[in-house]
């Protein structure tokens, strides 16, 4: 056999590719010799379009920047902006937005095991795991009219007060959760297929994994206890009371564990949060000049935790009411470039769709 | 942070968040005293803001530390036309890819990166995008169409204007008419009486 | 293969996927049923033309320029001093409710009903229905 390597391209259109992007790979047989993450297909210019908007005006766009979870984004906006301008929310407030988060979190996770099964042919994981995250949607649909992009996270509080019984909806959904959760272990988490195909697979480099700005479950999946909301939190995680799991495995098995395990903190969170949610407070700063207030001509950065991991923002504002720049990094930036390309070499092709959805890239955030 | 401090002018933007302003010369130095020194290990983000009115690019390297509790933004100034700035994807490989979108976003050359090719943007010939010189409704409006059937779009101060113009002239009409009428009636009554 | 290493509940535990069989099926047929959308749902939008002033916020407020103000030929009510009402195109709608949020008199809201398809891509301009 002679070593010439084949070049194939793995996207942007294949079912096992996480969104629209594409991994150029040169196969020697069935191994991966050398991968290139090529993105493109779905740059819309948000940053550039956010420079030519009102605080306000912006404000609708920053959610658009990941499907499977706006809410970080808003998050991260809002938060940015207070900063700025050196605003106080409410405690409900800051209730109301841990609760969307952490919805979020679970939906995010749902739809991860969708593709994670799927990635590795079982479907009806994936058909389980949808109909949860829509009973997530129609919650969010009934709290901020939207099902999939809320707008709902505001700089100054949340826009809209809680429907009544809504807390009661939220917690039966949760005992449904706890319940459903033993049944994914068993045709999922602990099926021998899965854990055939995905022990081993996919091994991170412990040592660097921090100085190279790894974040999310692959950090947890190497055992290395980082976590932004309990590292540098922010609302109310302080209060709160959560386990930050760790699993040792380094490989996309111990990361499938981890998400597993975060799904039931998220689940405890929620508890917590309905437990203690304040039943008066505003839950809107009033803002002067709200729909022109301007910006001082100062910077910050604001990080948060999304079910994948660190999301940074830096924002700066040059005293005018539109925002000067913004920028965001996404975990798939690192993750999809530096980490997936030296975790795919010698790795076999049918595993690229494995490792991917393991690292949880989402490409509308490395492009924005 | 201590040791950061004796040797910089640390600016304190809140508890966790830290800025230290630089020269470009001094930017690698910086960069691998603070990794060796402190704990201020990992390269989270480059930032860029383009400063139009002061002529500079500030480029902002956002490290954090290992327990990721801390962040600190190395503020570096460089000219907007075509300063190189040093790479510092030696001691960080994931600025790499960072740097590379950069340098489609505001044609920054990063000197020792031999990644700097297309990124997001494919072909792209002509002014980077998000410099702020780049105008975004010229670009649009010379490559693409906008979609008709909404020419009856009315400014509404404008018509606001208009409107009142219209009735203050419907009413001086009216008068108008009333007093006509009115004269005409007493020309025809004085007529009558005449008559 | 050794035998002791053999995942037996790994192997058999997945097979309880079965019993789903037996469970009242999820999904609701759709033109004979349809799913109830809940009361603060973002639709299309309704304008209560006796209450709009025609001021133009929402057009301003809009990020996407979706909205025109167009003349009526009618008058609806006097406190419309410019005569236009707003006329939006849902081609470029992104259902974010700021021109709820900034509607002085509360005339225009969004409604529950959400589905928009046409072959002409130009019959997206629509005018909110009087509420």
């Amino acid at each position: 056999m002679d070593n010439k390597l084949i070049k194939i391209y793995h996207g942007p259109q294949h079912p096992g590719i996480t969104g629209n992007m594409s991994v150029e790979l040169d196969l020697l047989g069935e191994t991966i010799k050398r991968a290139r993450t090529h993105v493109g297909y779905l740059h819309r210019g948000f940053e550039k379009l956010i420079e030519r908007r009102t605080v306000i005006q912006a404000f609708t766009i920053v959610c658009r920047l990941c499907v499977p979870e706006p809410d970080p984004n808003e998050e991260n906006f809002a938060r940015a902006v207070e900063g700025l301008v050196g605003l106080e929310i409410s405690d409900r407030a800051k209730y109301i937005r841990v609760m969307v988060q952490e919805m979020s979190r679970i939906a995010a996770q749902m739809l991860w095991m969708g593709g994670q099964s799927g990635s590795i042919g079982m479907g009806t994981v994936g058909q389980w795991s949808l109909y949860d995250r829509d009973l997530i949607l129609d919650l969010f649909e009934e709290l901020t009219g939207g099902r999939v992009y809320h707008m709902y996270t505001y700089p100054g509080g949340v826009r809209r007060d809680l429907p009544d019984g809504f807390l009661g909806r939220l917690s039966e959904l949760l005992d449904y959760f706890d319940k459903k959760l033993p049944k994914y272990d068993s045709i999922f988490f602990d099926n021998a297929t899965f854990k055939q195909r995905a022990m081993g697979v996919g091994v991170i480099c412990k040592d660097e994994a921090l100085q190279n700005g790894y974040v999310g479950q692959a950090l947890r999946g190497c055992g290395i206890k980082r976590d932004v909301r309990r590292d540098n939190p922010y609302l109310v995680y302080d209060k709160l009371e959560f386990e930050i799991p760790t699993y040792d495995g380094c490989d996309v098995y111990s990361r499938a564990m981890v998400r597993r395990a975060e799904i039931k903190e998220s689940i405890k969170i929620l508890r917590q949060v309905i437990e203690q949610m304040p039943a008066e407070g505003l839950i809107m700063q009033k803002i002067p000049k709200h729909r022109k207030f301007k910006l001082p001509k100062d910077d910050i950065y604001v990080a948060s935790e999304s079910a994948r991991g660190e999301f940074g923002y830096y924002m700066a504002g040059d005293g005018s009411e539109k925002i000067r720049r913004m920028q965001v990094k996404g975990p798939s930036l690192i993750h999809g470039y530096t980490l997936l390309e030296n975790l795919l070499v010698d790795e076999e092709l049918s595993n690229v769709a494995l490792i991917m959805n393991s690292l949880g890239i989402c490409p509308p955030e490395i492009e924005r | 942070m201590d040791m950061i401090k004796e040797r910089y002018e640390v600016g304190e933007k809140s508890k966790r968040l830290f800025e230290i302003d630089i020269a470009k010369d001094s930017l690698i130095d910086t960069i691998s005293f603070l990794m060796s020194h402190t704990d201020f290990i990992t390269l989270s983000m480059i930032a860029c803001a383009d400063w139009i009115e002061d002529e500079i690019f500030v480029l902002n390297y956002v490290f954090t530390t290992s327990n990721r509790d801390k962040n600190l933004m190395l503020k570096v100034s460089i000219s907007r036309d075509g300063e190189v700035v040093p790479t510092v994807s030696i001691s960080s490989p994931q600025a790499e890819v960072m740097e590379r979108d950069l340098h489609e976003m505001y044609g920054i050359v990063f000197d020792g990166n031999d990644t700097l090719y297309d990124f997001a943007l494919e072909g792209w010939e002509g002014m980077p995008p998000l410099r702020r010189d780049f105008d975004t409704l010229e670009y649009v409006n010379e490559n693409f169409d906008f979609k008709g059937g909404r020419d009856d779009n009315k400014d509404v101060k404008a018509e606001v204007k208009r409107r009142k113009a219209e009735a203050k002239k419907l009413k001086a009409l009216k008068t108008e008419a009333n007093e006509t009428e009115a004269n005409e009636a007493k020309e025809a009554e004085e007529v009558k009486n005449n008559g | 293969m050794n035998f002791n290493t053999i995942d037996i509940k790994g192997i058999v535990a997945p097979f309880s996927a079965i019993g789903k069989v037996f469970e009242h099926p999820k999904t609701v047929c759709y033109p004979d049923q349809t799913k109830v959308v809940s009361e603060g749902y973002r639709g299309f939008h309704t304008n209560v033309l006796a209450d709009c002033i025609g001021c133009a916020n929402c057009q301003e407020i809009c990020m996407n320029d979706a909205i025109d103000m167009v003349s009526i030929d009618e008058d609806r009510n006097d406190r419309n001093k410019s005569g236009c009402i707003p006329r939006i195109d849902y081609g470029r709608c992104c259902w974010c409710n700021l021109c709820v949020d900034v509607c002085p008199p509360d005339s225009l809201k969004l409604g529950i009903e959400c589905i928009q398809a046409d072959a002409d891509s130009n019959n997206f301009l629509y005018y909110p229905k009087d509420k």
